[in-house]
């Protein structure tokens, strides 16, 4: 609410709505409109759009890229970028399920986590410490993880049978409230306790301040190093729990279940208005805009578009946030270093004529 | 002076700093009082920012001793200065731009409530915080919302929240408009009365008169004097910044001035400069001297073609320019040496060759082929000419010194052969010798019927060289001052003064 | 002035490990390889390491990556780290190509041609001119053209001999890749050979190499002294997306199928051919010889893991692995010479 009421406030200061104040309002609220227009387009035009079982299903469904966001959007706000995320959910889920078969859950899973939090590790030290740029490191260990996924795997998708895992899996995909199964729930419980620490925490709030400017945060006394690994073990940990959530539920893990998420999550991630510059961003900003996607992907679906069209409809979108994105920062570098007495003089003159 | 009853806050003994080629503060010492503005002022690279760097903890090698309330301290790291009560507001800002002004008032020192921050308190510490510059602004707004002014403001609030005993400010002013600036006094006088001890560093004297109850100069790294300011006039000051105890020995030549070579009517560039005339002629040194910020560089850059015009034209030799690619210009000769050596100059990774011919490829093409080999013998007589050392064209530009690098610099704009030569700031941080050599080879391309217009923040360079010099402010020339009325003085006046033509 | 000066020496010292790398090292390192698959094949760990067919099956695999990593090395050069894209440029080409057959041959070429350079000027345009970063932007580019083979062949694989009745441009297709000289020297070789002698003289030999020269190494002094930097950017995206065309060609002819997942991998197999090759991501450092050399090492290397058995996956990991060390090593010698970025 307060922050609803800064950017009112920041509007009213000058006792006049001016233009670029209302597009700033627009841009700062963008993504809860688009999920509105969405939603709504959606729910009155998109056939058996808006029913308890199909509405359930998008959740089910976003719940892995929502889980997977909560944790990027920490990276894309310390300014650093994770493509390793789609690998890495894909690489936990298949540890897990094959442990599974030797151990059981109950080992096979904190495992499987903490293979997925060293893949952090290994990337934030990379990145903090060696100083090689994160797109390049990430780039690695994402070609890396592909390959230890097919190597535990030999190639094939792992998928488990036996009452214990089908209960299991039954357990997380049935609703246990209206529309919300437990995988559901747990994916909320996530985004709560993401969405306090992040904006809520001094630690949270460390992650913007070195995204925003790392010599500031730097000088105050942060440890912007420490920062930024966490970022990415956050960001490894979150994907590989999404992938095993997502494996536990269908009692099965493919080799390629999480290549789709990096495109999802890395969209979705900006449309949210976190940039790729860091210290701007949110982690509820990030989730509404995973879920307005997959809301879109769905209905392109329920029209009665086959996949590919949803593959298409996804990749473009990618490239016009990007694209977006850079087109903004290039139209804003041409203003850099101007002076207000002179634009104010300028106005002027044109008010004369 | 009340205020000397309340003590010496800071005594600095004999302080000296040396750069690996520069000595920047040599054997200075320094005193100010609880309750006291002191004014630092002195021309750019005198020395007074790397003094007060040294307060600030930024260098773990200097010589001297720091005495702060009677202690003597040692000022290794940023963070133990803080703990002994220095803030430092620096002249570029260091706020984080997307995040709230709340979080950057409170960077490091959040306040907190159980596990998550108090937000309540964050906005309520916040606002009063920005109570003390006299802002009244949404805590919550992100500094890139709010004006470079009150980011200035906010960023001298930040430093006051941390509480300190001594307060170093470094032109905290060149962002703010009149009225800010008569708040900022204010609250500079306040602080004073609760005994604070302020260092205020200014180019801008009516201020220093204004604010400050004693004034120290510098000049050359060295201490030149420290009066009280009542009892010291503004020409004085003037006179000590820029003194030169010996004459310049140069007897300057006259030289042939002929037809006009570069033509520039009505440019603008909206927001950086506006409606700039100015006609150089062939023969000529024509300076333009201006405070930082007041669009110089940025009218280099219009001229020479990396940045597109709003309006006005430029002609070359008669002939017009608009809309051609610097590429181009270049290749009729005209040439921009930019002020930013080590981003914009040299590429530091690559040889000397591949520097200094970096702005002729196009010229040593033979067909497809690039001809390297070609240009190797100019380069080599251009590393005699300027005496650039070590006269190697394979070594790289970044093994080279400070000095070295500005003249192969130098040399890859001569290197195009130029009729019309744009130098900004041609001999910033460089040694004596390599200054000579520069000035030297200035005055000879002059000679030989070159037009050279020159950018510069180095009033003894201009008065030294300039046949005619324009005084730039906030985007306008408001003075164009001959070689007779120009000097020192008279320049750092015009270019403090706001009249306009 | 000219006195005795102290010259800075470290940045050379702390050079040696990358130009031993760079341009002569790594044929060294490829000569190991050869001693070291000899060594273990007289100790009998492996077999048929030197045997013709194995040689010239080493030397096809090097061939088409050489293809690709040879246009690629332009935007490394550049300072722009590498083009994902490359994958799915391999793959729409090769389509585009067979699906154009039915009209003949030279349409089918000049059609993957245009679609390749279509891709080219639009990554050349967003990555020079507005900047994108071009890590993210080329693989967006590549979801992109993924979309499009999903949206428009809806996941048919096309073969040339069903695409078209008259068996002459289905047999000219299928010669791209199998076409031989004196039944021994391939055409994909013979054309990876060209574009190295062309893209060497290129990079070392003409105006456009050297304004790429400094663009590569520093950014804004090369914009500064009037060259095209968009422009030179541009081309560097160009040239790259024209050789992964001829590499689609020659990787759909081979596999005699036009379809999505041609080409998945050359675009991380040729970035690592580069940087191992001498060529650093910093820009500006390397050469198209010693990119070659590093894709005969890879080839070597792979060759090698193959014959002793470790699985194609697992070959990933080393790749993997051996290109973040590499690259580890070149961002700490440059850090030591004053550049901040890998």
């Amino acid at each position: 609410m307060q922050r609803l009421y800064g950017v009112w406030g920041g509007m009213m200061r000058k006792n006049k709505l001016d233009k670029s104040k209302l597009l700033a309002l627009g841009d700062r609220f963008r993504i809860y409109i688009l999920f509105g227009v969405i939603f709504i387009f959606m729910s009155l035009f998109a056939p058996r759009f808006f029913n308890s079982y199909n509405l359930t299903t998008i959740l089910r469904t976003v719940s892995m890229n929502a889980t997977i966001a909560l944790g990027f959007t920490i990276v894309m706000i310390c300014g650093e970028m994770d493509l390793s995320i789609g690998r890495t959910a894909t690489f936990a889920a298949v540890i897990a399920l094959t442990l599974q078969k030797k151990f059981g859950y109950g080992i096979s899973v904190p495992i499987a986590v903490l293979a997925g939090a060293g893949v952090g590790l290994l990337n934030g030290i990379l990145v903090a410490k060696i100083k090689i740029n994160s797109f390049i490191v990430t780039i690695g260990t994402m070609t890396i993880l592909q390959g230890a996924t097919y190597t535990i795997t030999g190639g094939n998708s792992v998928s488990l049978s036996g009452d214990k895992v089908f209960a299991i899996s039954d357990f997380l995909a049935k609703p246990l409230l209206p529309m919300l199964p437990p995988r559901v729930l747990l994916t909320i419980l996530f985004v709560v306790v993401f969405h306090l620490f992040v904006s809520n925490s001094q630690w949270g709030r460390n992650f913007y301040m070195v995204g925003g400017n790392r010599t500031t945060a730097w000088l105050a006394g942060i440890n912007t190093d420490r920062i930024t690994i966490t970022a990415f073990i956050l960001s490894s940990t979150m994907a590989a729990v999404a992938g095993i959530l997502f494996a536990m539920e269908s009692s099965a893990a493919t080799l390629n279940m999480g290549d789709n998420s990096l495109m999802y999550v890395v969209s979705a991630t900006i449309i949210g208005g976190t940039a790729m510059s860091g210290g701007k961003g949110g982690i509820l900003r990030s989730v509404v805009a995973v879920l307005s996607l997959e809301m879109l992907y769905t209905g392109t679906i329920l029209f009665g578009f086959g996949n590919e069209v949803k593959i298409f409809i996804s990749g473009l979108i990618l490239a016009l946030v990007v694209l977006y994105e850079a087109y903004a920062s290039y139209k804003h570098e041409k203003t850099i270093g101007q002076r207000a007495v002179l634009l104010e003089e300028l106005a002027q003159a044109k008010e004369k004529i | 002076m009340s205020s000397e009853n309340l003590g010496l806050a800071l005594k600095m003994v004999g302080v000296g700093k040396r750069y690996p080629a520069t000595i920047a503060v040599d054997n200075v010492d320094f005193e100010v009082y609880a309750g006291e503005v002191h004014a630092l002022v002195g021309e750019n690279g005198a020395g007074k920012t790397t003094l007060m760097k040294m307060l600030a903890g930024s260098f773990n090698d200097y010589t001297g001793a720091i005495f702060i309330n009677d202690k003597m301290v040692k000022l290794t790291s940023p963070s133990i200065a803080k703990s002994y009560g220095i803030g430092m507001i620096y002249q570029e800002l260091s706020l984080a731009q997307p995040i709230s002004i709340a979080e950057n008032l409170l960077v490091g020192r959040l306040p907190r409530k159980g596990l998550f921050i108090d937000r309540d308190k964050m906005v309520s510490e916040s606002k009063r915080l920005l109570k003390t510059v006299g802002l009244d602004l949404d805590p919550l707004l992100p500094i890139e919302d709010i004006s470079q002014h009150e980011a200035q403001l906010v960023e001298i609030a930040k430093v006051l929240g941390t509480n300190p005993c001594i307060l170093v400010m470094d032109e905290p002013t060149s962002a703010l408009s009149q009225e800010e600036v008569e708040r900022l006094f204010k609250i500079i006088a306040k602080l004073r009365n609760r005994g604070m001890a302020i260092v205020y560093i200014s180019h801008h004297l009516p201020e220093v008169f204004k604010v400050a109850d004693r004034v120290t100069v510098m000049r050359d790294a060295k201490k030149v004097a420290t009066r009280n300011i009542g009892e010291v006039t503004r020409e004085e000051i003037v006179h000590m910044m820029v003194g030169r105890s010996i004459k310049e020995l140069f007897t300057k030549e006259k030289r042939e001035v002929g037809q006009p070579r570069l033509e520039v009517k009505g440019l603008s560039r909206y927001g950086f400069f506006h409606d700039i005339d100015l006609q150089l002629h062939a023969g000529e040194i024509l300076g333009i001297c201006g405070l930082s910020g007041a669009g110089r560089s940025e009218l280099a850059q219009v001229i020479c073609g990396i940045e597109k015009a709003d309006a006005g034209t430029v002609l070359l030799d008669g002939e017009p320019l608009d809309g051609l690619p610097m590429a181009k210009r270049v290749l009729r000769g005209l040439g921009y040496l930019s002020e930013d050596r080590k981003r914009e100059g040299l590429a530091l990774r690559l040889a000397m060759d591949d520097n200094i011919l970096s702005a002729v490829i196009p010229k040593l093409k033979q067909g497809v082929v690039y001809n390297k080999r070609s240009g190797k013998p100019k380069a080599m007589q251009l590393i005699e000419e300027l005496s650039i050392y070590p006269p190697d064209l394979d070594r790289t530009a970044g093994n080279l010194s400070g000095g070295n690098q500005q003249k192969l610099l130098l040399a890859k704009w001569m290197a195009i052969n130029p009729k019309v030569l744009i130098l900004d700031e041609p001999s910033r941080g460089v040694d004596v010798g390599a200054k000579m050599t520069i000035h030297e080879t200035i005055e000879r391309l002059a000679h030989e019927g070159n037009a050279i217009l020159i950018i510069s923040s180095d009033l003894p360079e201009l008065v030294r060289l300039a046949d005619r010099v324009i005084i730039m402010r906030k985007g306008h020339f408001t003075k164009i001052m001959d070689q007779s009325e120009c000097s020192e003085e008279s320049l750092l006046l015009a270019a403090n003064t706001e009249v306009r033509v | 002035m000219n006195g005795i000066q102290k010259v800075d020496t470290r940045a050379l010292q702390t050079n040696r490990f990358s130009k031993l790398l760079s341009s002569i090292g790594i044929y060294a390192i490829a000569a190991l390889f050869i001693v070291l698959g000899v060594v273990l094949q007289s100790m009998g760990i492996i077999n048929n390491f030197l045997t013709t067919q194995n040689m010239m099956n080493i030397v096809d695999a090097v061939a088409l990556l050489g293809i690709v990593a040879v246009g690629m090395a332009f935007i490394t050069y550049s300072g722009h780290y590498a083009d994902l894209s490359a994958p799915t440029t391999i793959a729409l080409t090769g389509i585009v190509s067979v699906e154009l057959l039915r009209f003949g041959f030279i349409p089918a070429i000049m059609g993957a041609v245009v679609v390749g350079l279509i891709i080219g000027i639009i990554n050349g345009i967003v990555i020079g001119k507005f900047k994108a970063n071009p890590i993210i932007w080329t693989l967006a580019m590549s979801y992109v053209s993924m979309g499009v083979i999903r949206f428009v062949w809806v996941n048919k694989q096309i073969y040339p001999d069903v695409i078209t009745d008259d068996p002459f441009p289905v047999m000219l297709f299928d010669n791209i890749y199998r076409f031989r000289f004196f039944n021994a020297i391939s055409l994909p070789l013979i054309i990876m050979l060209v574009l190295v002698v062309v893209g060497q003289f290129i990079l070392k030999r003409t105006a456009f190499g050297a304004q790429l020269k400094l663009t590569g190494s520093a950014k804004r002094t090369a914009k500064f002294s009037g060259i095209n930097v968009e422009l030179m950017i541009a081309l560097a995206f160009i040239i790259s997306a024209f050789t992964t065309t001829i590499a689609g060609l020659a990787i759909t002819s081979l596999s005699r199928v036009g379809a999505y997942y041609n080409g998945a991998g050359y675009d991380f197999r040729a970035v690592t051919a580069i940087v191992i090759g001498g060529m650093t991501l910093a820009g500006g450092r390397g050469s198209i010889i010693g990119v070659l050399g590093g894709t005969l090492v890879i080839g070597l290397m792979n060759n090698i893991m193959t014959l002793l058995g470790v699985g194609t996956f697992s070959q990933d990991i080393i790749r993997g692995a051996i290109f973040i060390l590499v690259v580890g090593i070149n961002a700490k010698t440059l850090r030591s010479m004053g550049r901040d970025d890998a």
